[in-house]
């Protein structure tokens, strides 16, 4: 058994380690690539190819290469990581990120176990590390674990604080430290029964160690959490390098580590914690807190979605205000925070900064390091709306203009703005930098509610749009809502002259609709992605018996490429029990479309564009597409204006902005467009 | 402890002052994909299940150590998959807008 060790030294020698230190380098310049917008996707594949590289050289290394069971192995893990890394949607990500962070850690902790098991030479060093690798890979699986599942929703958001929580979290780490010293002494340090029992109980400590002090963090300190968790699980890769001598394990680890380590500093440094009162689940101030007052944000911060919505408070109309602040203004700063991406009204900012770039605006973004809920959150989720990264700000970058700004938009942001930062002592956040919104000229607010944020500290802001809309207008309600809002009060404002047409149509839209719905007898429905993704189908299915009701005929027509997947409409609207005899195939039911009354598009797009037939040299050019054009009407629910996956203009949109005629479109999540519909019954 | 053993103890700290430096230059912009970035690295660990995987002897160790290979590739590759996707969300407005000028 002494016979194989898996000290490298004995094996392939220098030549090991020249390709390990070129690999090594290779990874370092793929990072360093990734600090460029334009290098980083090579970067990122060249990180990639480095890690197979050393995949590789390992196989090589240990003359590994005929173990079949490993191939099998990499092979599943391989295939789970596409799928997942395929399915993920955007707003997943922060979950997904510390999900796949646990499996790490789980795989560092069990490296640490077989090499506990394997080694029987009592190397002290060796035994002490693996210890170690088994505790911090603990640690971080199961507080990853616990972090994705709170971002995911599938455990309470809020902060879980037991009964003599610190005490049990000290033991927990006790117990590990312990457990992890001990295995450099006998019985525990060759295997056999001691050190399996050993093994157990470093297990179990270290992972209820990661759970107590995950499950204890708020959803506002999630970034500097995944952070940690992300250094954590590099620490644990590297020291289970140390545990088995592998050159590429410590090297590569330890820069994880510290990365993890520098977005951790980072993130505290932005919201103003010191680690340490987070690791020991302190939720607020340093400095102590009057007696009697704020007492109630101690220990049991506000999350936005939980607490109730609260009426609008002030009497004039706020829509009107805020959009004749936008209506005004010249120089726009849009400060985004989480509040954005609850409500998923990135698509609805990027169409508002559209329409403000055409009307001559100059619109920025202000990103604070800690909106969101991981480093860089923001930024993601702006990307993903095609927001050009060069409008991006980092708060030091754009701090100081805010006082040449006409209007600040704050779309979801609570504490980052918070100007009691800068004045309140003894609050959390006293002496956290944030965003001067108050230095602008206006400044409109599109938040939830009137709760404080995370940190329980009032905003001062609130009040004052309370008093008065001189300076502040507040928004109060949903992002995605309250931006439609401004977007209708904005084209029913007199001053643009454009709005008089519009003006006319909004006001007809709705009587259109009326009528569209009671003179249709013969109904298709063209279902695509965005029916999916919203989740629209049972009220599909609803309305499609509403209208059934009323004597009309409903039939569905399914394009081959609708969806995700072959067949996905099908099987969804299969889902929801519409008989499959109304479920059409292009090829039977295109011709139909002459005969139809109204043709109703949820969610479909590049499917249903007449430009596939006209528009050569672009990517849908001679696709064949639903002709819902030659329906007598045709009313098109869809999420925004963009055009779908091809990229070409769909000249439905353009013909429904101008007349409501032939076309009417609507706006929005399929879901919330289609409940609508149900009052022109 | 042996000497090789201090060596890598020693390669540990210095790449994680080297990984410190290089890492502190990436903006903020990026700190998401950076983050997943590294976190598809912290897979690297599968060369550690790898080399134990294939020198275990009892069934269960193998066993083991085909499951911690299995959790480090989905590690590895789902990290760069989501990585990617979400550096190309950033890149394609570059191609993007040019086009459009």
């Amino acid at each position: 058994m002494g016979n194989f060790s898996l000290d490298p030294s004995i094996t392939n020698g220098a030549f090991y380690y020249i390709i390990s230190a070129v690999l090594v380098i290779l990874v370092m310049v793929g990072i360093n690539m990734m600090s460029k917008v334009s290098s980083s996707v090579k970067g990122n594949l060249l990180g990639a190819g480095a890690m197979l590289g050393a995949i590789v050289l390992t196989l090589w290394n240990f003359k590994i290469f005929t173990a079949k069971e490993l191939y099998i192995a990499m092979l599943i893990g391989g295939l789970i990581g596409v799928v997942i890394s395929r399915k993920t949607k955007m707003i997943q990500m922060p979950q997904m990120v510390a999900l796949l962070n646990g499996f790490g850690g789980l795989a560092s902790m069990i490296a640490g176990i077989l090499t506990l098991i394997l080694h029987n030479d009592n190397n002290v060093f060796a035994n002490v590390t693996s210890g170690l690798a088994i505790f911090v890979g603990g640690l971080t699986f199961l507080g990853s674990a616990i972090a994705a599942g709170k971002l995911q929703r599938i455990i309470k958001q809020k902060p879980v604080v037991f009964k003599g929580h610190a005490i049990f979290t000290g033991i927990c780490l006790a117990v590990a430290v312990v457990s992890t010293i001990m295995f450099a002494f006998p019985p525990f340090n060759v295997p056999g029964t001691a050190q399996t029992i050993l093994i157990l109980v470093d297990i179990l400590a270290s992972n209820l160690f990661g759970y107590f002090f995950a499950i204890r963090v708020g959803g506002a300190d999630m970034p500097i959490t995944i952070s940690l968790l992300n250094s954590c699980s590099g620490v644990a890769g590297a020291i289970a390098g140390l545990a088995i001598s592998d050159l590429l394990l410590v090297s590569i680890g330890a820069i994880v580590g510290a990365s993890g380590l520098l977005l951790t500093q980072i993130m505290c440094n932005a919201m103003h914690r010191k680690l340490f009162d987070i690791l020991l689940g302190k939720t607020s101030a340093a400095c102590s807190v009057k007696p009697g007052e704020k007492q109630e944000t101690k220990g049991a911060p506000v999350e936005p979605v939980e607490s109730e919505k609260v009426e609008e408070v002030v009497s004039e109309n706020p829509q009107d205000i805020a959009a004749e602040f936008i209506n005004e203004a010249k120089n726009i700063i849009i400060v985004p925070g989480y509040g954005m991406a609850l409500s998923q009204a990135q698509p609805l900012v990027k169409q508002l900064t559209q329409e403000l770039e055409q009307e001559g605006k100059n619109i920025e973004f202000a990103i604070h390091p800690v909106a969101g809920r991981m480093p860089g959150h923001m930024n993601v989720l702006l990307a993903e709306v095609d927001i050009p990264y060069e409008k991006l700000h980092e708060m030091d970058e754009i701090d100081d203009k805010f006082k040449e700004t006409d209007l600040a938009i704050v779309i979801g942001a609570n504490d980052v703005i918070n100007p009691a930062a800068n004045t309140a002592e003894c609050t959390p956040i006293y002496g956290m930098p944030v965003l001067s919104v108050n230095e602008a000229k206006h400044v409109l607010i599109l938040n939830y509610d009137l709760q404080p944020g995370y940190a329980g500290v009032e905003n001062p802001l609130y009040k004052e749009a309370q008093q008065s809309n001189e300076h502040v207008v507040l928004l109060l309600g949903d992002a995605k809502d309250s931006l439609t809002e401004i977007k209708k009060a904005r084209s029913v404002s007199p001053e643009e002259k454009a709005a008089a047409r519009a003006n006319v149509q909004a006001g007809s839209d709705e009587d259109t609709l009326h009528s569209w719905f009671d003179e249709a007898k013969n109904i298709i429905i063209v279902p695509g992605y965005g029916m999916a993704l919203s989740q629209a189908q049972p009220l599909v299915k609803q309305l499609t018996q509403e209208f059934e009701q009323n004597g009309k005929n409903v039939e569905f027509a399914i394009h081959p490429v609708a969806g995700r997947m072959p067949g996905h409409m099908n099987v969804l609207l299969a889902e929801v029990d519409i008989p499959y005899e109304k479920l059409h195939e292009m090829d039977e039911i295109d011709c139909k479309f002459k005969e139809t009354d109204l043709a109703i598009v949820i969610g479909a797009n590049d499917v249903i564009n007449p430009a596939a037939n006209t528009a050569e040299g672009t990517p849908i050019y001679g696709m064949p597409v639903l002709s819902v054009n030659e329906a007598k009407h045709v009313l098109i629910l869809n999420y925004d204006l963009q055009p779908g996956y091809a990229g070409v203009d769909n000249p439905l949109y353009e013909e429904a902005n101008k007349s409501n005629n032939h076309v009417i479109l609507s706006l929005g999540d399929a879901k919330e467009n289609i409940q609508k519909l149900f009052k022109y019954f | 402890m042996t000497l090789f053993q201090g060596i890598l103890l020693i390669i540990f700290f210095v790449f994680a002052f080297v990984g410190y430096k290089i890492i502190s230059k990436v903006p903020s912009l990026l700190h998401t994909p950076l983050m997943s970035g590294m976190n598809a690295f912290s897979g690297v660990t599968v060369l550690g299940c790898l080399s134990a995987t294939a020198l275990a002897v009892a069934t269960s160790s193998k066993i083991l150590g085909c499951i911690a290979i299995i959790l480090a590739m989905i590690n590895v590759v789902g990290g760069f998959g989501v990585t990617d996707r979400m550096l190309r969300m950033f890149h394609k407005k570059d191609s993007g807008k040019k086009e459009d000028k």
